[in-house]
């Protein structure tokens, strides 16, 4: 559960801020965040993982004030994957960079534990675990680093960008498991993505952002088809959206190919009937 | 133009040839979009276009690469450099300088360009890219799109025959990455400059490549125009490439409608072709 | 810390004058800072660094190098006040001539190193290494790798926090007060700076080797590099700063 609370941020020295953010994100929801650069998308997840404060209002994850949690408290509930792996791995070996952050949040003292879950991510993934991170492709280390965050089992996994540099099918792994995660586990995901495909394929719930504040909230087949809301917010909507708004009438509601190429097969052979 | 003859290249170390026996055209004017999965051998490939394979990466070259009839292998990169301008994967190793100036002054300075010719090189490389205004800024205050331009602007000005670039867009969002693009197609259209681009975005080379090339497990699988290319929508997924919804929507309805319905590549052929069934 | 090696663009006389002399004027200060023994000469020469800073319209920044120089300077006041036993006990085994000699000790560290981040202010790196190879003939890899060094450093400082950044996201506490325990946590963290460094460097490299490093020779720069009545008026400065510290005792 995450609850900001008119939640502003302004960086010391540059003029990139996020004003006056008010959301609820409820437990087990897939929430993207969208807008072009420098609308506040990875302030706004930083502000939710506690990597930054408000400067003002306040954001609350599981009932806690990120303000006052400490930590090594806050990364046992959020995950968060960066666009750049690299900056994340920091061992030599893929099993060791696992226990690495178990320990950094359930201590040393839990040797044996930390043990059976680093083993549990690998099969998971279907690693070994001798795998040195640095001679992985991205696609491998961009997993890695996943596991990693994953392994703590957090209530809440925030993703900035997790596609980046990927290619289409590195990508469709990393979100179908992501998918999965959200669905079983209920785990809460929120994500920072520019690409409106993948939007519309895994997130339910979509924010738009736009000079620093929030334009709008709501499920992300409506706000796809709010033309003039996509407009103001420098966003270009899913090709399908697109095309079954342009057609509108019985083809306005469908937001994918398979769908639309039915309906629109079925409206022919009528055509042909007639 | 270039052309490639029977080309393979392993690396020093590795136990698999990263590229298999590739022959290609491109001919002068061309505008190339190079896609395929990770692995396939795309920033190899790009790195033999421009000289960069053999001379500074070690490894077993085999075949033939010729700019302009000069064989790369034979000459120096130097004088290959002359004919291709590159763009690497990652734009931050390739600026040299702390000031966009310098930066766009440096190889016109190194290729001993004239004193006279520097400044009219310098603000039309500045000015076509679009940078005018942050000609006196510094890299480091730059964002992401911003340097990108730069790199591109710092070759513009050394006027170079051949444009290739790696992934430009790997790290910017939608809009940088279409200006980036609109301004290869200018450079193309305008100065009919060559453009070779490896790209992972299709929605983007759907919408300004003019050639596509497929490349799997070192080879060129499938080599065409676009919308030859994104004809075989299964094949492309089989590949690891993804289509453009359009493209999938045409193939669908095609397939479900016993039609003849010609590939879509953006949202508004989809649209025509839709119209067109349903009247 | 990511601001202080960089430069602050401006027109003043500073900024003006010829980077040669600029490098010469801040050698003359550490010479002279060497040269005296008067801790009152010190006090002056430290005044100076600081007028710089105001002339060259990067006050601001001078006085926060002041504040992160006094703080390094504590701990190396008493490392030095505790090991000169010489001169008379003032208390414990603290001894008048050992907090004069750790006075200078310390007053010259700041006046050396205060000018030497000023210049990188009022300079770009780019004409430094210009001036070098136009001026003084250095040859151009030499003025480049040193130009490319300089370079590195806001872009390492960049990248390290980035990776602090993402470690505390996955629950590493940076904010341990014990300066042992905090550099064995951001040292394993070097591991993957390295690499990416290395790997960058030799794609520096290439991307210089194809934008024609070979064919550059000492005059290819297109800027010239001139002396005016600023760099002479430097010039005496420095004169002047030298002979003060070996005359006045």
């Amino acid at each position: 559960m995450i609850r900001a609370e008119n939640v502003s941020y302004g960086y010391t020295g540059l003029a990139r801020t996020v004003e006056d953010l008010s959301f609820h994100i409820k437990a087990g929801e897939f929430a993207a965040i969208l807008g072009e650069n420098g609308a506040g998308k990875t302030t706004t997840v930083k502000l939710i993982d506690g990597l930054l404060l408000p400067t003002s209002g306040k954001m609350f994850v599981n009932g806690l004030d990120t303000a006052k949690t400490r930590v090594s408290e806050r990364a046992k509930q959020v995950g968060f994957l960066f666009q750049n792996p690299d900056r994340q791995i920091c061992r030599n070996t893929v099993r060791d960079e696992i226990a690495f952050s178990l320990r950094a949040v359930w201590g040393k003292k839990e040797g044996e534990r930390i043990e059976e879950r680093t083993e549990e991510m690998l099969s998971l993934f279907g690693f070994t675990g001798d795998e040195e991170p640095f001679s992985l492709s991205r696609g491998l280390r961009q997993q890695a680093a996943l596991m990693s965050v994953l392994a703590v089992k957090p209530s809440v996994l925030i993703l900035d960008e997790p596609t980046t540099g990927l290619d289409y099918r590195e990508c469709t792994r990393i979100m179908e498991f992501i998918r999965e995660l959200n669905e079983k586990e209920g785990t809460t995901v929120v994500m920072v993505c520019h690409d409106m495909e993948v939007v519309l394929d895994y997130a339910k719930r979509a924010l738009v952002m736009a000079g620093g504040r929030l334009l709008a909230d709501g499920d992300v087949h409506d706000i796809f088809r709010d033309a003039a809301l996509m407009e103001k917010a420098s966003l270009l909507p899913p090709q399908i959206v697109r095309v079954a708004s342009a057609l509108g009438g019985e083809f306005a509601e469908a937001d994918d190919a398979e769908t639309l190429a039915s309906l629109a097969a079925a409206a022919h052979e009528r055509r042909k009937r007639a | 133009m270039i052309s490639v003859r029977s080309l393979s290249f392993k690396y020093a170390g590795a136990s698999e040839p990263t590229l298999r026996d590739i022959s290609a055209e491109i001919p002068d004017g061309e505008f190339l979009g190079i896609i395929g999965p990770a692995g396939a051998g795309k920033t190899t490939f790009a790195s033999c276009l421009s000289g960069i394979i053999p001379h500074a990466v070690r490894g077993d070259f085999y075949g033939a690469v010729l700019v302009e009839g000069l064989d790369t292998a034979d000459n120096r990169l130097t004088d290959i450099s002359r004919l291709v301008g590159t763009v690497f994967q990652d734009v931050e190793s390739q600026i040299v300088s702390s000031v966009v100036e310098d930066e766009l002054l440096f190889g016109l300075e190194n290729f001993g360009i004239p004193r006279d010719e520097i400044e009219e090189r310098l603000t039309f490389a500045l000015e076509r890219v679009g940078i005018a205004a942050l000609r006196h800024r510094t890299i480091a205050s730059l964002s992401g799109g911003q340097r990108q331009k730069v790199a591109i602007a710092s070759l513009v000005a050394l006027r170079p025959k051949i444009l290739i670039l790696d992934e430009p867009t790997g790290e910017l969002d939608p809009g940088s990455s279409r200006q980036v693009f609109s301004l290869l197609r200018d450079l193309n259209r305008d100065y009919g400059m060559t453009v070779v681009v490896v790209e992972q975005k299709i929605m983007l080379l759907c919408e300004f490549a003019r050639r596509l090339a497929v490349m799997s497990e070192g080879r060129i699988v499938r080599d065409g125009t676009v919308r030859e290319v994104l004809g075989d929508v299964g094949a492309l997924e089989e590949i690891g490439v993804n289509c453009p919804r359009s493209a999938l929507f045409s193939s669908l309805l095609a397939e479900k409608t016993g039609e003849d319905i010609p590939v879509c590549i953006n949202a508004d052929e989809a649209e025509d072709a839709a119209r067109r069934l349903i009247g | 810390m990511t601001e202080l090696f960089q430069y602050v663009p401006g027109s003043s006389p500073l900024h003006r004058m010829n980077p040669i002399t600029k490098i010469g004027l801040t050698l003359c200060v550490c010479v002279a800072a060497f040269l005296t023994d008067n801790l009152f000469y010190l006090l002056g020469l430290l005044l100076f660094d600081l007028m710089i800073g105001v002339v060259g319209g990067c006050a601001k920044k001078a006085f926060s190098v002041l504040k992160g120089l006094v703080k390094v300077s504590v701990f190396l006041f008493i490392l030095q006040a505790l090991f000169v036993r010489r001169g008379t006990k003032l208390f414990w085994i603290i001894t008048d001539e050992g907090l004069l000699t750790a006075a200078g000790v310390v007053l010259r560290l700041i006046v050396v190193c205060l000018p030497l981040t000023l210049v990188l202010s009022v300079t770009q790196v780019s004409d430094i290494s210009g001036a070098m190879v136009q001026i003084l003939r250095i040859p151009y890899a030499y003025a480049f790798t040193f130009a490319a060094a300089i370079r590195f450093i806001p872009q390492f400082m960049e990248e390290m926090s980035g990776i602090m950044e993402a470690q505390t996201a996955r629950g590493v506490e940076f904010d341990t007060k014990n300066v042992f325990k905090k550099l064995g946590m951001i040292l394993p963290l070097c591991a993957p700076l390295l690499v990416t460094s290395v790997r960058k460097s030799g794609a520096t490299a290439t991307a210089a080797e194809i934008r024609g490093f070979e064919l550059r020779k000492a005059d290819s720069g297109y800027k010239k590099y001139g002396f005016g009545a600023v760099d002479l008026a430097a010039l005496l400065i420095a004169a002047a700063l030298i002979a003060g510290a070996v005359l006045i005792p």
